[in-house]
């Protein structure tokens, strides 16, 4: 059976089987019934209960062994101690088990349990996700644990060793644009791992970009096996928790992880191209960026122009980027000139980067900035373009249509050279409220068009430079 | 020796309790996976030294070999620089007078040419307990101890691992000749990474047995490399 068809029952379970929901509705299990419901699960969920007959009016059964079809996922969520016995009872009747419950592999006295839970799966015929996690969030199979999240299926397949932290991903990445082929938590990884859900990823058809937050890789040589044979075929990004000595004391009392030497992480990216990343805002960036664009091994990004309002945030944001090894030198003669000849009026910088105040960039309704952006991509000739918007600057001056017509003639400019330069955007704001607002409902127009947006220009270097250093990777080594 | 009679001499190591590769075994070791060694001969003692001068290039360095010394020079078990076998005969007796020496179980003295003048490398290999073999390459002396200036990889790496690995070492001008010092030859380096690293390399096929190894110095001149010291913690 091939890896894909293996997980399938896990991302697209037919049958949800529940253990721990309450006759009274209150417990989680409750909830995640609830929740499947709301996310639009049509298959069939069986609450699991030793007395009930009926929990949240659906029919109960007493076992695992006992519901009317096999079992393609299972939600467990009661005390510890008493799940084994009913694992080993399942008896082949269940695909897949995960175990939210705590109080196993992280804590000194859990261990045992957790060796009889493995044994128990093992026993009763299932893979085992968890313990301690909290679910899965899968939009093509519609199971989610979380509360809310994107409600289509997308390119961006996350494996996240912790819980709270998937709900994390899911949330922000919600408002950021992310959309995922899946997510799930592992917890202590007593059985399925991040390794197992990496094969999986970068088999499935529906995954372009792959996310893992690790505390351990207990089969760290598998890990390095597969991301070796995968050849850099999907762009992996890596947030590893524990990269210091007292962030490994904080991952052995959370998942119970093992000591690890950050040295081998690091020599694990360079050698497979796969990227470290040292925050979840690094880790949600660069996702995003491989979400939207493509990359281009075979014209590494290294020339970058910035474009935008805002002469300070050009000049800092070209050292942000040089420091990033990304190259914002100016433009040679060719371009300098086509747009001199644009006359653009006093204050504007035409040499890369491209200042524009407020009052070049209104000008015939912001349709200055598509010969602009015309000159810099059909003569500039960058591997990147990213265009910063400070609407603070742009609120009471102009039309509000002034910001749709930029990004529409960045968009026409992108068509009119495919394939030359990746087109970035940065909407600057202030937190204002009523700017906010603004900002979200224009940046989730331009990531629907496949435009990565970001806050600021150093959250834009860093995904860039991610996908340079994919880019240079894939191409040094014929991919 | 052979890369599977090399094999034997670590098992054998291994089965005799010995938590470390003795220096003329972890020379012949790298030996036997093609690195170059210099020329060594031992002496049993003071008698043997002019049989064991026959064929040898001076200056030779001597070392003595016991299974309770680790390290050799703080003990006064390396003389170098000698250029006679009354040089080397002397250099014996100095060492078996030495208090850190005589009380040790002494094998004898390794009597060794001296490597050709070159740049110091460091290039060893450790055992995650998770991931498995690494290798690493550094420059010798303070840019290993001091600024931590080495770069790792997980076995087994390829050539461009091997290239990268020296481009990644901010000490890399050095080996290419800057401050008017020689140029070390970069091919030499990355054919003892690939022989340690690579994929039918040291590390890899000992990865159960070795857990730490350590060629310090690797001396590496504008046309080759020889591996004079070497270290191996069984394991």
């Amino acid at each position: 059976m091939s890896i894909v068809e293996q997980f399938t029952p896990l991302f697209a379970p037919k049958t949800v089987a529940v253990i721990g929901a309450s006759t009274k509705g209150n417990a989680l299990p409750n909830v995640f019934i609830r929740r499947i419901r709301e996310f639009g699960f049509s298959g069939d969920i069986y609450p699991i209960h030793p007395a009930a007959a009926e929990i949240d009016g659906l029919t109960a059964y007493k076992s695992l062994a006992d519901t009317p079809k096999p079992v393609d996922y299972a939600y467990i969520a009661v005390s510890g101690a008493q799940i084994p016995g009913m694992l080993a009872a399942a008896k082949g009747h269940v695909r897949f088990a995960q175990v939210i419950s705590s109080g196993f592999g992280e804590v000194d006295e859990g261990k045992g349990l957790q060796d009889e839970l493995v044994q128990a799966a093992k026993a009763g015929g299932m893979r085992l996700l968890g313990p301690n996690c909290l679910g899965i969030y899968t939009p093509r199979g519609r199971v989610t644990f979380a509360e809310i999240g994107p409600k289509e299926t997308g390119p961006v397949g996350i494996v996240s060793q912790s819980g709270g932290l998937g709900t994390d991903i899911i949330r922000r990445g919600l408002s950021r644009g992310l959309k995922f082929s899946g997510l799930v938590t592992v917890g202590n990884c007593a059985d399925v791992t991040p390794s197992d859900l990496l094969e999986f990823y970068l088999a499935d058809p529906q995954t372009r970009v792959i996310g893992m937050y690790i505390e351990t890789a207990k089969d760290g040589r598998r890990l390095f096996d597969i991301l070796r044979k995968a050849r850099a075929s999907k762009p992996v990004v890596i947030l590893k928790g524990g990269r210091t000595q007292q962030g490994l004391a904080a991952a052995a009392s959370h998942t119970g992880s093992l000591a690890g030497d950050d040295r081998v992480w690091v020599a694990l990216a360079r050698q497979t191209g796969c990227m470290l990343v040292d925050t979840l805002d690094h880790f949600i960036d660069t996702l995003l960026i491989f979400q939207t664009l493509s990359p281009r091994p075979q014209r590494p990004t290294r020339k970058v122009v910035l474009f935008g309002n805002g002469g300070g945030t050009s000049v800092l944001a070209t050292d942000y980027f040089s420091r990033l090894d990304l190259d914002v030198t100016p433009f040679d003669q060719g371009p300098i000139d086509a747009l001199a000849a644009l006359k653009l009026p006093p204050g504007t910088s035409i040499t890369n980067p491209v200042d524009c105040p407020v009052g070049t960039l209104q000008q015939d309704d912001g349709r200055v900035a598509e010969k602009i952006l015309d000159i810099i991509c059909g003569q500039g000739k960058p591997e990147a373009l990213v265009m910063h918007l400070n609407l603070s600057a742009f609120v009471g001056r102009t039309k509000p249509e002034v910001l749709d017509n930029l990004v529409a003639a960045a968009m026409r400019v992108q068509e009119k050279y495919p394939g030359q330069s990746h087109f970035i955007l940065v909407l600057r704001s202030d937190g204002e409220p009523a700017l906010e607002a603004r900002k979200r409902e224009f940046r989730d127009k331009a990531v629907a068009l496949g435009v990565p947006v970001y806050d600021e220009m150093a959250n834009a270097g860093h995904p860039l430079a991610a996908l340079a250093s994919f880019e240079r990777y894939r191409a040094a080594r014929g991919g | 020796m052979m890369k599977n009679q090399s094999a034997t001499a670590v098992s054998a190591a291994k089965a005799a309790g010995r938590n470390a590769l003795d220096e003329s075994a972890g020379k012949a070791l790298l030996a036997g996976y093609g690195i170059r060694v210099p020329q060594s001969r031992v002496a049993k003692g003071v008698a043997d030294v002019d049989a064991v001068m026959q064929g040898l290039q001076v200056p030779v360095v001597v070392k003595v070999m016991s299974p309770d010394i680790l390290h050799k020079s703080d003990a006064g078990g390396v003389k170098i620089n000698l250029r006679s076998a009354t040089e080397v005969k002397a250099a014996i007796e100095g060492m078996l007078a030495a208090p850190k020496i005589k009380g040790a179980r002494i094998e004898g003295f390794l009597v060794e040419e001296m490597a050709p003048s070159g740049h110091e490398l460091v290039i060893g290999g450790l055992r995650d307990p998770q991931f498995g073999p690494l290798v690493m390459v550094g420059l010798g002396g303070i840019f290993v101890e001091i600024f931590k200036d080495v770069s790792f990889r997980l076995c087994p790496i390829a050539r461009i691992d091997a290239e990268e690995m020296l481009d990644e070492l901010k000490a890399a001008a050095i080996l290419k000749g800057a401050r008017g010092g020689k140029p070390a030859s970069r091919e030499a380096i990355i054919e003892v990474l690939l022989k340690m690293g690579g994929e039918d390399g040291l590390l890899l096929k000992h990865a159960a047995d070795i857990s730490e190894a350590d060629i310090n110095p690797l001396i590496v001149s504008e046309t080759g490399a020889v591996a004079v010291d070497a270290r191996f913690i069984l394991g």
